[in-house]
This record gives structure tokens, sequence and C-alpha cells, in this order.
């Protein structure tokens, strides 16, 4: 008995199913209102991207909020077993998440910075429409170098050159009047031209390099390693590891007559100079 | 009855004691030859019995007992001040009569591990007890030798950034640009032996890990090590180290490839100390073995408690053929030269062309 | 050398100045009374009562627990080395009786390297008083049961009325206050005290063929074996063989019972000793399996005890506060202890624990033990001496009572108490860890932040090894036993917290354990003694914080991958694993719920009038 009554009731549930409509609107966008049109009452299950609404309703207009449809992506709504999906678009871009490495990079490199950049709605939705995203990178007192990429998908890409000087270079990326700054350290790259000259001190010889540029002519940071050997027949080899500080190393070697004196730092050589025991 | 039990084990006991004390007292007992005064006089060390030790050396000009002290039991906080004497063999290499030498070949247990030396004694018998003629050693300061030294104190701090909008690139603190400049991998004595050479090329100092693993000729790991303590860890701007990494009971035959994969890290870091390496020259030594002989000298004016010398030697094509290593006992103080030696493969010492001394260190003192 | 002038039909029965040495011999006019004491062997069913024993089995352990009851109450042992041990291993069986591998030692190990009954009982205990007190609370209930295993044994070999002095004297051995209050050796004492029970229970069983007390000696004997390993090699054979040896010097005598065979008395003996061997060996083979297939003899750190004769620190340390004013009594043992028939055995056995007990000042410790040489063994050794030497020396106090009556109660009260006074004396000049330091900075470290998802090491820690493991969650590449990583063994390392005690041989293991970090998810190494700081630094290690005012740091490395399994967890069988939860406790709680259940009546005690001697003096004589 009890079997039959259940049975029947399910018919009648799936018929009253069967029988109810919903209608939701073509377009729609992220954080804005949008209704629904129900021919029943019953309830609304709404499921979308980080969506789950469930909500009792009278059949005519349902009004769903901006909270409601605050992400962007394919949404369902349910009443009483008829579902319709509605695709929610991101809105207008608002934010840009740019991500720029490194931090620090060496001047007058090519390809060495990268920026990348999502363009967000004001509710974090990635902006798929296609738009553009300028890039500028420059140092205080130059003029920056600038590029608008197309986005793709939302994100746009760019690899660039590190300029000439050092000092913090500002590296934006921009939307309309959306702008984010990063910024990017340029550092002196490896020393060039690396010279160095030597007098005697007492019993000893005393080396001391040129003010120690890279190739853009930019002073290494104190601090850099800069090696120091002296070479003879007699004694074998000396070695010091001097320190960049205010641009130039400083060392004393042994007075050796007849001693080849050479500079390096990291892989490069300078010059060399024989001593001949004056 | 009873009384003459309580004798007997008393007897036996005091015999065992004797059993059980006899072979300390042996050493003691049997000084008559300079080997056994040798082993007499380490034996006080062992035991910081300076008075006695001291008693068993002709002291050289300039000799103090306080400077034979400092000597034999270090100071500034040197490897040799956290080190104690392990085992002491010895050789008599010639022995007259009333003059001796002898060979120690001494192990010591310290803070970095056993470190062994062998050392040369001259041994004078003077009326029937031998003596260490002792002379002074050679790091030691006189007033006329102190002069002014450089001192950078040039200092590499990192100040992280607390501002919630965050405006540094990927980060504030990326790690250095490190990048290995050569590399060799060798078969010796049972192990694969993975050397080579790696550059900070940025410009902050970078603490540096190498860490390596052999793949079998199936793709699967055989086994991984890192380079410990063969490399210096701490490079400044446009510093190289040469590293090791050591894979005992392996052979190169059943390597496919080496993974090697280091590790940087941006640290505080300072640019002192400065110290020279002078004097590099290949040698044998009292063994016939190959070295590397020079000597440190403190350009700074910061002691350097334990130095850690590190040695790459590069064949005619400029290839890193080997890298040896080695801890020095003493501290270096500013301005003072302290010898050192580290080893050389023999069969290798003729194919070496050129060699470079780095000098990686560790200071007691906090920063 | 004549006989007494009175005779007695006890011929067993001995003079109570039976051994006096000559210096306590004095003229009497003897008007007194002479007590004598019974030599009869504990029975299980005998009657009357000892009107003139000074204290009763009951009085013995409150007193016990009134001397040794405040300072375990105030937790004294609470950060010795072993207790820490054992309270971190009870900690496991508290969380999981039966699963027996516990990963915060060693990246993994079995808690089968550690024989597990006082850990157990802790474990059971800590569920109603918390761990450390439940440490104290075994600890205590050791001490009053080694007190009363005293009074028992005392009882077998020199009668009644020297059981009480004995048993008091226990409570007072400088060497059991070492073994508590700056070992925490927890299982020896307790080990001890329950062989000891259960050799005189042999001795019952043996001489008297008592089935209660048979029953009794087996599982008393197991339930040593399970506390301990070096008892159940040593302290065993130690204590139960001169108990056989007298049972069967008495079998013949219908003193002590029915003429029964000496051959068969000792033999009734040995098997119930190979009985308990064969039975606690097989509850104890994970144990024994894991010691014995050890390829590799572990070093014992430097500070072992050395020649006595050469150090005097040494002596000092492990012989001399040990033993107390029970050195005065030396010579009384050797002249009486081997000259009366009945204590042969007795002396005997006192006499070779003394030798061991004198560790490389012999060479007889070193071939003894073997494997087994270490520091707290010697000590234990000197701790199983003076208990063997207890009923010689009650015997000796009763004759000092008995000549000087109120000076000598007082000096042996001072003596006593002195001897005692003199290892917590000792212990505050020499404390087992200098400068106890909080560890809980460390434990929230570990604690925090999935820090635990890495092993760590600590360095120079001492005792507060144990402590930081059990309070983390974080699993270290240390440990105490034998349990350690491939590179320690090698070098016969057994803890690298302490490596620089075990010389280059320790240094090395560091150095090889460390080369692995990697492979061992070893990131964090806390230090404690700057000694270390070189090799971690040289190795690749940071300072990344300080705590204690810089006094400890802590090192870290940046590539080092978290922590992983290393694949060396056994799986014990089903029958092994419940032997080892079970029968350990299950024989403890048995045998002491029949001792309680059949409590044994005092001996009776003959108190004789003596004629006057006039000027003889009382000699001691064995009633022949």
């Amino acid at each position: 008995m009890t079997k039959n009554f259940n049975t029947l009731f399910i018919i009648l549930a799936l018929a009253c199913a069967a029988y109810a409509q919903i209608t939701v609107p073509q377009q729609a966008t992220a954080g804005e209102s949008a209704t629904l049109t129900a021919s029943s009452g019953g309830t609304l299950y709404l499921i979308g991207p980080g969506t789950a609404i469930k909500r009792d309703v009278k059949s005519g207009e349902v009004t769903l909020s901006a909270d409601d449809l605050a992400y962007a992506g394919r949404y369902t709504a349910i009443v009483n077993g008829n579902a319709q999906s509605l695709y929610v678009s991101p809105a207008k871009p608002q934010k840009l998440s740019f991500m720029a490495r490194p931090s620090r990079v060496p001047v007058a490199q090519p390809n060495v910075i990268s920026g990348a950049v999502f363009v967000l709605d004001h509710n974090d939705n990635l902006v798929t429409q296609p738009g553009a995203v300028k890039f500028e990178l420059g140092v205080t007192g130059q003029a920056p170098v600038s590029q608008s990429v197309p986005t793709k998908d939302g994100i746009a890409y760019i690899r660039a050159a590190s300029g000439k000087r050092e000092g913090p270079a500002q590296f934006t990326a921009s939307v309309g009047d959306i702008v984010v700054r990063r910024i990017v350290q340029q550092v002196a790259s490896d020393p060039c031209n690396l010279r160095m000259k030597a007098q005697r001190s007492g019993n000893d010889i005393a080396v001391e390099t040129e003010p120690v540029r890279d190739c853009s002519g930019n002073p290494v940071p104190d601090g850099t390693i800069v090696t120091f050997i002296e070479t003879t027949n007699e004694h074998g080899k000396s070695t010091v590891d001097a320190r960049v500080k205010h641009g130039i190393a400083k060392a004393m070697l042994p007075a050796q007559p007849g001693a080849t004196l050479t500079v390096a730092s990291g892989v490069v050589l300078g010059n060399e100079i024989r001593w001949g025991g004056q | 009855m009873k009384t003459s039990a309580a004798i007997a084990f008393t007897v036996i006991l005091i015999i065992l004691i004797g059993l059980g004390t006899a072979p300390h007292a042996e050493s003691h007992t049997k000084s008559g030859t300079a080997e056994a005064a040798v082993h007499a006089f380490f034996d006080h060390v062992k035991a910081h019995d300076w008075d006695d030790a001291y008693a068993m050396v002709n002291p050289g000009d300039g000799v103090s007992k306080e400077s034979f002290i400092r000597d034999i039991a270090g100071n500034n906080g040197s490897l040799k001040t956290i080190s104690s004497i392990q085992k002491v063999d010895t050789k008599t290499l010639n022995d007259s009569g009333s003059e001796a030498n002898v060979r120690a070949d001494l192990q010591w247990s310290t803070a970095v591990g056993a470190v062994h030396e062998t050392r040369d004694f001259k041994l004078t018998n003077s009326g029937g007890d031998w003596k260490l003629d002792w002379s002074a050693p050679q790091q030691v300061p006189t007033a006329a030798d102190a002069k002014p030294v450089q001192t950078n104190y040039l200092r590499w701090d990192i100040v992280q950034s607390g501002a919630s909008s965050n405006e540094w690139g990927v980060a504030n603190a990326e790690p250095p640009r490190t990048r290995i400049i050569s590399m060799n991998a060798v078969d010796y004595n049972g192990s694969v032996v993975i050397m080579g050479e790696v550059v900070n090329e940025d410009t902050v100092p970078g603490f540096v890990t190498i860490n390596a693993d052999l793949i079998g000729q199936d793709g699967n790991s055989l086994a991984q090590e890192s380079s410990f303590d063969k490399i210096s860890h701490t490079l400044l701007p446009k510093e190289v180290s040469p590293f090791r990494i050591d894979f005992p009971g392996r052979k190169l035959a059943e390597v496919k490839s080496v993974r090697i994969s280091p590790t940087n890290l941006l640290v505080p870091a300072s640019a002192d100390p400065l110290v020279g390496v002078f004097d590099q020259h290949i040698e044998k030594d009292a063994t016939g073995k190959a070295v590397l002989r020079g000597q440190l000298t403190n350009q700074s004016g910061l002691v350097v408690n334990i130095p850690h010398v590190l040695a790459t030697f590069y064949d005619k094509s400029g290839k890193v053929i080997w890298v040896s290593d080695g801890y020095l006992d003493q501290a270096l103080k500013p301005n003072q030269q302290v010898p050192f030696a580290v080893d050389l493969r023999d069969d290798l010492a003729n194919q070496v062309q050129n060699y470079r001394v780095t000098v990686n260190y560790y200071n007691s003192s906090r920063s | 050398m004549g006989k007494p002038d009175s005779e007695f039909l006890n011929q067993n029965c001995l003079w109570a100045e039976f051994v006096c040495p000559p210096f306590l011999k004095r003229p009497t006019e003897n008007k007194r009374g002479i007590q004598l004491f019974s030599s009869t062997p504990v029975r299980e069913y005998t009657y009357g009562k000892n009107e003139s024993a000074i204290a009763s089995p009951g009085m013995v352990a409150l007193l016990a627990i009134a001397v040794h009851g405040p300072l375990l109450l105030m937790q004294l042992p609470a950060f010795a080395a072993g207790s820490q041990t054992q309270m971190f291993l009870a900690k496991h069986y508290a969380n999981d009786w039966f699963g027996l591998w516990n990963s915060h030692w060693f990246g993994g190990f079995s808690q089968t390297t550690s024989a597990p009954l006082t850990q157990q009982v802790v474990a059971l205990l800590s569920h109603v008083f918390g761990i450390t007190a439940a440490y104290m609370v075994t600890q205590l209930a050791v001490v009053v049961l080694l007190a009363l295993a005293v009074y028992r044994f005392a009882r077998v070999w020199t009668g009644e009325r020297t059981a009480p002095i004995a048993g008091i004297g226990s409570i007072f051995l400088g060497s059991l206050a070492l073994l508590v209050y700056r070992d925490g050796a927890l299982p020896a004492t307790a080990g001890t005290a329950l062989a000891i029970f259960g050799a005189s229970f042999l001795y019952g069983f043996a001489r008297g063929n008592e089935m209660l007390s048979l029953v009794k000696a087996v599982l008393l004997l197991i339930a040593a074996a399970c506390c301990d390993s070096m008892t159940a090699v040593y302290g065993i054979l130690l204590f139960a063989l001169p108990t056989l040896w007298l049972a069967s010097a008495d079998s013949t005598d219908e003193e002590y019972g029915e003429r029964r065979s000496t051959a068969a008395t000792f033999i009734r003996g040995v098997i119930v000793l190979a009985v308990c061997a064969v039975v606690s060996g097989f509850i104890l083979a994970p144990f024994w399996s894991s010691v014995f297939h050890s390829s590799h003899r572990l070093l014992a750190p430097d500070e072992t005890a050395g020649n006595f004769l050469l150090q005097g620190s040494t002596a000092l340390r492990y012989w001399i506060v040990p033993f107390g004013f029970m050195i005065l009594a030396l010579p009384y043992l050797f002249l009486s202890g081997f000259a009366a028939r009945r204590t042969r055995a007795l002396f005997l056995a006192f006499y070779v624990a003394l030798i061991v007990g004198l560790g490389a000042t012999t060479p007889v410790a070193k071939y003894l033990l073997g494997g087994f040489e270490n520091a707290l063994s010697v000590e234990l050794f000197t701790f199983w001496a003076t208990l063997l030497a207890l009923p010689l020396v009650a015997v000796l106090v009763i004759e000092l009572v008995a000549r000087y009556q109120q000076r000598a109660v007082v000096l042996v009260w001072v003596a006593a108490v002195l001897t005692f006074a003199a290892p917590l004396a000792w212990m505050t000049y020499h404390p087992s860890t200098e400068n106890r330091f909080r560890t809980d900075y460390i434990a929230n470290f570990l604690n925090r932040d999935n820090h635990a998802q890495f092993r760590y090491l600590t360095l120079g820690f001492g005792s507060q090894f144990a402590e930081v493991a059990s309070r983390t969650n974080a699993s270290t590449v240390d440990g105490i036993g034998n349990g350690m990583l491939p590179e320690a063994r090698e070098f016969g390392v057994s803890h690298l917290d302490n490596a620089k005690a075990y010389g280059s041989a320790g240094m090395e293991a560091l150095r090889a354990v460390l080369k692995h970090a990697n492979q061992y998810g070893l990131k964090f190494i806390f230090v404690r003694d700057r000694y270390y700081e070189p090799l971690i630094a040289f190795a690749g290690w940071r300072q990344v914080e300080a705590y204690e005012n810089g006094n400890v740091t802590l090192w870290s490395k940046e590539d080092v991958p978290p922590a992983r399994d290393l694949q060396t967890h056994q799986t014990l069988p089903g029958i092994e694993r419940t032997l080892w939860g079970v029968v350990p406790l299950l024989c403890l709680i048995l045998a002491l719920l029949l001792m309680i259940a059949t409590p044994e009546r005092d001996e009776e005690v003959e108190t004789m009038a003596l004629p006057p001697t006039g000027t003889d003096p009382i000699r001691a004589q064995e009633a022949i």
C-alpha cells in the first residue's frame, strides 16, 4: 500500500516538473544583477563558479543580485527540476595583476626582463575580452621605453632588454587609467676593460685597479671580487681576492723580481704587468 | 682460615688492579727511547698537562712556556683549541744515542672531523731523558710587524620590505644568479668524484650549495650527495669557488648522466676578511707525496679563527682535474702569515698546469 | 678458640659475634642475654612473631617512602638522561601500546630496542598522573620494593634480625641515590629489586620445594629480565646463583626443612633459572635480536669510568660516593664474608660485583661485560655490590650496637644519612646537565609552520635531548640506544648529540650523517655546544635563530627536501607484539598480587640468656 502511494507521488511530482518553465537572460555581467522568469513557484537552485544558492521563489520574475553573480562563468539555474544555463561575462577591467621578474638585472642584457599582466575586473574575474596593455620601462632621468601588447585570454606578456644605466627601473603596466608599477633594480654588468697599476710599497707591491666599470660605464658595486695574481718562476704564484671599495680594488702582493701581475674578476681578465723589481 | 681467605681475596684484588693499571703506566716507564718520549709528550698534551709537556721540550729562541702552550694548545679560537690528540704513531728516522729524529703521525679529533698530521721531531738526549727541540712558530707577530691593515667594513644586509603594496618584481630578495663554469667527473679510489667551479654572477652575495644526483643506465637515481664542506658556500659578487662531490662505492661506468642542482640563497655577508695566498707551489712533502704549499696572509683587520683552504688544479686545457681541501689548525691574525699544505694526487702531479687557491673561513664571533 | 660456654640445640644458629673482627672484641661480663638471630631460611608458612626485630617490613617501606618520597615528589630525577629517555619511550606506549614503531628517533626505530616493563608501567600510570609524575610514582614504588626485597634477601642469608637493618640500609645506599637521582636508572633499579625478590623465592622453592615460591620466583625473575638487559644478563645470576648455592648448602640440614639431595636442590633451582631465561628470552626476542644482530661494536663515549687509581675524580664519582661509609665495612666483609660457611657464596658474588664495579681499574669488567661495558654498567655492578654486602653489613651493625649501644646507633645512623647525602651533594656540584635551559622554544618552532615535516638534530643538549624529542611532533635522526642510522653505526657511535665525546669517530659519524642530510630530510640543527658550529657552518647550514640569550642556536639548510619514510619500518608478527605488550606487565602484576595475597609471617627469634663468661671475650664462631 505504502509502496503504491510513493510511486503515485513520484509520478505527480514529475508531471509538475515537466509543466514548470524557467527563462534566463541571454547576457549577464559579473557583479551586476539579472532577472529570471519562472512559470511556477518552487525552489530555485543556482550553481555557478564558486556559487551554490538555494532559494524559494514564486512564479514570475526572480531577481538575482550582483553578489549572486559575482563570478564570471557558466551558471545553471534549476526550478522544480527544470534547468537552464546562462553565461556571466566578466565586467570591465578594474585591476591589473602584474608580475615582473627578475627584481635585479644586469644592464644592457637583451630579453632579461619579463612582465606578465592579468587583466581583472572588480571581482577579480579575468577579463578575457581582447584589449591592450601598455608596458613602460625606464630609469629616472631617461625617457622610458614603452610597448603596447594585446591581451590574449586576459593575459599580456612581454620580454624586454635591460637599460644601459644602473639604478631602480620603473616597470609599469597600464590599461586605460589603471596603472601598476614594479621596480626592477638594474645593476652593473661584468667588469669591462679591467685595468690595474702597481707600485712598490716597502717590501710589497701595492696593486690597485682603476675604477672598475662595466661595458656601459656603470661602476661595479662595492664588494665585487677582483683577483690579483702574481706569478714568478722562483716563488710560484700569489693571489689575493680583493673587494672593490668605492669602485677600486686594492691589495698587497710580495715584491718578487720578474713577477708577472695579472688581474681578473669573475671570468673577466684584465691587464698584465711585468714587475721589474724596481 | 678467615684471615688467610681475606688476605687471598685482597691479594687477588691487588693483582687485578695492577693488571688494569700497568698498561697505562707502561708508556711512562719505558721512556728510555726517543719514540717513547714523543708518546709521553703527547700523553701530557692529551691530558692538558702543559707543565709536564713543557718539561719535556728544549725550548728554542723566543719560546716561553706561554708561547709553547699557545703553539700546542692553540689560541684565538683556532681549530687547535677545539682539537684533542687521538692517536700517535711514531717512527725513528735516525738515532745516534744523543740525538734522534722521530716522525710522528698524529691523528687529531677536531670540531671538523679527524685531522691527520705528520710531524718530524728532533730530540736530544740530556742525562738519559729525551727532550723535544721546540722552535718558535712561524707566525708569531712582533711589534715591528704591526702595521695598519685595511678593513673594508662592507656588509650586505637583507632588509625586507614591510609594505603591503610590494612594488618589487617577483620578490625583493631574489636569490643571486650563480653559474657552474666548469665540471668534470672522474673515478678515484673506488668513488665517483664530481668537481668543478661555480661563480656568483650577481651583485649580491649568495649562499650556494651544490647537490648532485648520479643517474644510472636505467634512468634511475643511483646516489645523491652534496658538496658538503668541499665548497666555499658564501660567494661574494664575482667570486669563484671550486666544489667537489664524492660518491663512495660508485663507478663512472655505471653512470649515464649526472644531475647537478645548485641551490642559491641571498644572505647577509661581510666583505671581510681579506686573505692573500702567497708563494703557492707544488712540491713533495717529507713522505714523498705531492702537495701544494703556500702561505696565507691575513690582509684585513679581522681574525680568521678557522681557515679552510680549497685548491683547484687545472690541466693544460684549463679543465679542472682535481679539487682538494684542508683545514688549518692555526688562527689567522691580522698581518700574519701561516703556512699551509693541501694534498695533490700523485698520479695527477705531472698533469697539473695551473692551480688556484681560495680561502673559506669560520669565525666564532657571531655577527 | 674454644666453644662458647653454652651450647644450643639449634646448631645452626650463629653467635651474634660469630664474625666479630678483633677490633670489635672487648672483654665483657656478659650478664645480659645475647641476641641470637636465626639463620633459618625464609619459608612460606612460618609462625610466630619477631619481637626483637627493630622494624617490620611495613615500617621499612614507610621509611623508604619518607626518605625518597619528598625527593621524588620534587621530581629530582626528572631531567636525568635515563629518566628522560624512559619518559619518552613510555609516552609512545601510552599513545600506542602495541604499535612498536616509534618515528621520533633515528628517523624511525623500534621500541623493542629497549626492555619494556618499566616504560609500560610508567605509560599505564601516566593516564592517571601524567608522564613525569607517573615516572616518579613508579620510581618510588621501585625504591620501596627494593627495600622489601633486601629485607627478604637478608633474612635468607643472615637471619631475621639483620633483615630490617639491611632493608633500611638499602634505602640509604649512595649507589641507589646516584642511580635514581643522577642517572634516572629506573629500569636497572626495578630489575634489581625484582631479581632480589625472585632470588629469595627461588631459595624457598629450591630448598623447601614450595610451589608458591616457584610461581613467584618465575614471575619475578621474568619481570626483572623484562625491566633491564643488564639485570637480565648479569644481575639475576649475581643474586640467584649464590642463593641457589645456599639452598644446596642448607639442603642436608633439617633445621631448614626436610633433608634433600644437594645436587637435586641446586639442579631444581638451575632449571627454574633456565626456564625463566627461555621464557624471558622468548618475550624479549625482538630486543635480543636487535642486540646480537648488530654487526658493529658500539663505542663508549669518553666519559666512561676509567682507571680509578689514575683518575681521582672518577674514583670519587664511581666508587667512593656510591659506597659511602660502607667502605669502612670492607675489611669486615673480607674478614668475615668468606669465613662463614653460609655467607661464602654471598661474599663471592659481592667480590665479583666489587671487581667489575671497579671498571677499567681491573681488566675484569672489559672481559666480562664485553659490548655492555659503559659507565652505567660499571655503576650498576657497584650498586649490586653494595646490595650484596648489606646482609653482612647488617650483621656488623648488630655487633656494633651490641657492643657500643647508643653510640653505635647514633654513628650508624649518621653514617647512613651521610652515605645518602653525599651523592645528592655530588649531584649539586656536578650536575648531569649544567645550565638547564627551556626547550619549549625549540618544541614550538618544530611544531609550527610545517617544520615537523623535516627532521632535526640536537648537538650538546645532553639529557635534555630526550626532553625535546618528547615535546615535538618532528623526528630526529639521533636517538639513544642501538637503532642508529647506518652512517653512525659504521663508526660505532650511538648518540650524535654527544658526538665529540666519542673522539674522532664521533665527529666522523656526525659528518657522515650530515653529508646525507638531504636523504634524511635533516634541515634543522639545534646547537648548544659551540664546538659543533665550525663543522655545520662549513657543511652548509646557516644560523637562523637564537634562543636562551644565544646559548642555543638554530641552524638551517635551505635545499633539504621534506623528510620521507626511510623504509626501515619493521613490523613484528602479531604474536611477538602481543607477548611484548602483555606478558611483562602480566608477570609483574601477578607476582605482586601473589605476594600481597600470601604474606609471610615473621620468623620467631629465640632470645636466650647466656651465663656470664668472666673475662673471656665472646668469640666469633660458627656453631658446628
